[in-house]
């Protein structure tokens, strides 16, 4: 009986890896269904982006963006700008006005291009998949000050994210915000 | 001078080195362990700890994929829930602090690994029948350890947000604890048997568990 054992566990392993990339792709729809839509994180943004997609990038104060560095700029996904927030805690630009983006990388790289360059993003790919160091020309690992190390912290509604841009799952209304956090 | 640690290597490649280093490591603690005197359940569960932390370790690339949980089961089997609970510390605080790193979710790891322990300890009687280890029971605790485990571990994420994330986390990883049960699945069927034979060697002389040769009493 307990022969049978080495086979078998060789037939699981070798079905499971077959299986894996559906099995991922079913739980990643079936777990975006639970990612709750917090209503706050639209707070500040435009009321016509109430049920769309936003990424936001804030800058910290003592390297503002050249072209976001009072409140925070509003463009719309075709690249016009609809206003800018003075009220907004920080510096810096939101994009907003996207639907249908279920994985954060792709959302990323789409949300950054319709600001013309201004947000432009450098990343690495590593084993932990796409890791962000730059956005809008500031690379976070050149950042010094008064911290061991800075990089581009990615809030999820307002949540810190458990998983790298990479691996987030999206659903409609959801709020992408970047900013600088410090170790 | 040429700078020979200084190749690339391609994940495979060094997959493949880790994969030979841990086998030097479990050859000559087999051998070492034969040169043992009679019975040494102390020094057993040591060579238990260096055979999980190196596993742990350079099974690193691999998801998942470690002899940990199985080690800890059988330590609870064999050696009582106290011992399997300290082996589970000494495992993940080690691998953490060393490789894999260290924070609170190592106070996770250590707790899922101690209740995957107390549980082998639990079944014990269910699990080794007369001495002889029952490989497709082991296999099926082996399996529900990997899941529950996991979640343990999945807790600590309430650390830093609220209960509402729990759901999509556990359904996300639900693939990655796949990937730890069919690792304790492979781990059981090739490596319980040996490792068996040598704790049986090894058990506690006063242990009232575990028989290490059946006795043939009646009559």
């Amino acid at each position: 009986m307990s022969n049978e054992l080495k086979p078998i566990s060789v037939i699981a392993v070798i079905v499971l890896i077959l299986l894996a990339p559906t099995i991922r792709d079913a739980l990643r729809e079936e777990a975006a269904t639970y990612v709750s839509d917090s209503e706050s994180s639209h707070d500040g943004l435009p009321e016509s982006w109430n049920n769309s997609q936003v990424m936001c990038v804030l800058f910290p104060t003592d390297s503002p963006h050249s072209n976001f560095n009072s409140g925070v700029t509003m463009i719309e996904a075709d690249g016009s700008t609809y206003g800018v927030n003075t009220e907004f805690n920080g510096t810096g630009a939101c994009v907003g006005g996207f639907t249908g983006y279920t994985e954060g990388m792709p959302f990323l790289l789409d949300a950054t291009n319709a600001t013309s360059g201004d947000l432009d993003v450098g990343y690495d790919v590593g084993d932990w998949g796409p890791y962000v160091h730059t956005i809008g020309g500031l690379n976070a690992n050149n950042l010094t000050g008064n911290f061991s190390g800075a990089y581009w912290e990615l809030l999820h509604n307002g949540e810190y994210s458990m998983v790298g841009i990479g691996d987030l799952i999206m659903s409609e209304a959801d709020v992408i915000l970047w900013r600088i956090g410090t170790w | 001078m040429y700078d020979f640690h200084n190749i690339a290597l391609t994940p495979t490649q060094s997959l493949l080195l880790n994969v030979a280093i841990l086998s030097v490591i479990v050859f000559a603690v087999l051998r070492s362990e034969r040169r043992l005197d009679g019975s040494n359940p102390l020094l057993m569960l040591a060579i238990l700890a260096i055979f999980g932390i190196s596993g742990r370790i350079l099974l690193e690339p691999l998801p998942n994929f470690q002899p940990v949980t199985v080690i800890v089961i059988m330590a609870g089997v064999y050696y009582g829930a106290p011992r399997a609970v300290a082996l589970a510390g000494i495992i993940a605080l080690t691998t953490n602090f060393a490789v894999m790193g260290h924070g609170p979710w190592t106070l996770f790891q250590v707790l899922g690994w101690g209740l995957v322990g107390v549980s082998g300890a639990y079944f014990s009687d269910y699990i080794l029948k007369e001495g002889q280890l029952m490989l497709n029971r082991l296999a099926a605790l082996a399996i529900i350890s990997g899941f529950v485990f996991n979640w343990i571990v999945s807790l600590s994420i309430l650390l830093k947000t609220d209960v509402s994330m729990l759901a999509p986390y556990l359904i996300n990883g639900l693939l990655f604890d796949l990937y730890h049960a069919a690792g304790n699945l492979i781990f059981v069927a090739w490596l319980a048997t040996p490792l068996s034979e040598i704790m049986t060697k090894h058990l506690d002389s006063s242990s009232p568990k575990a028989v290490s040769e059946p006795v043939s009493s009646t009559l």
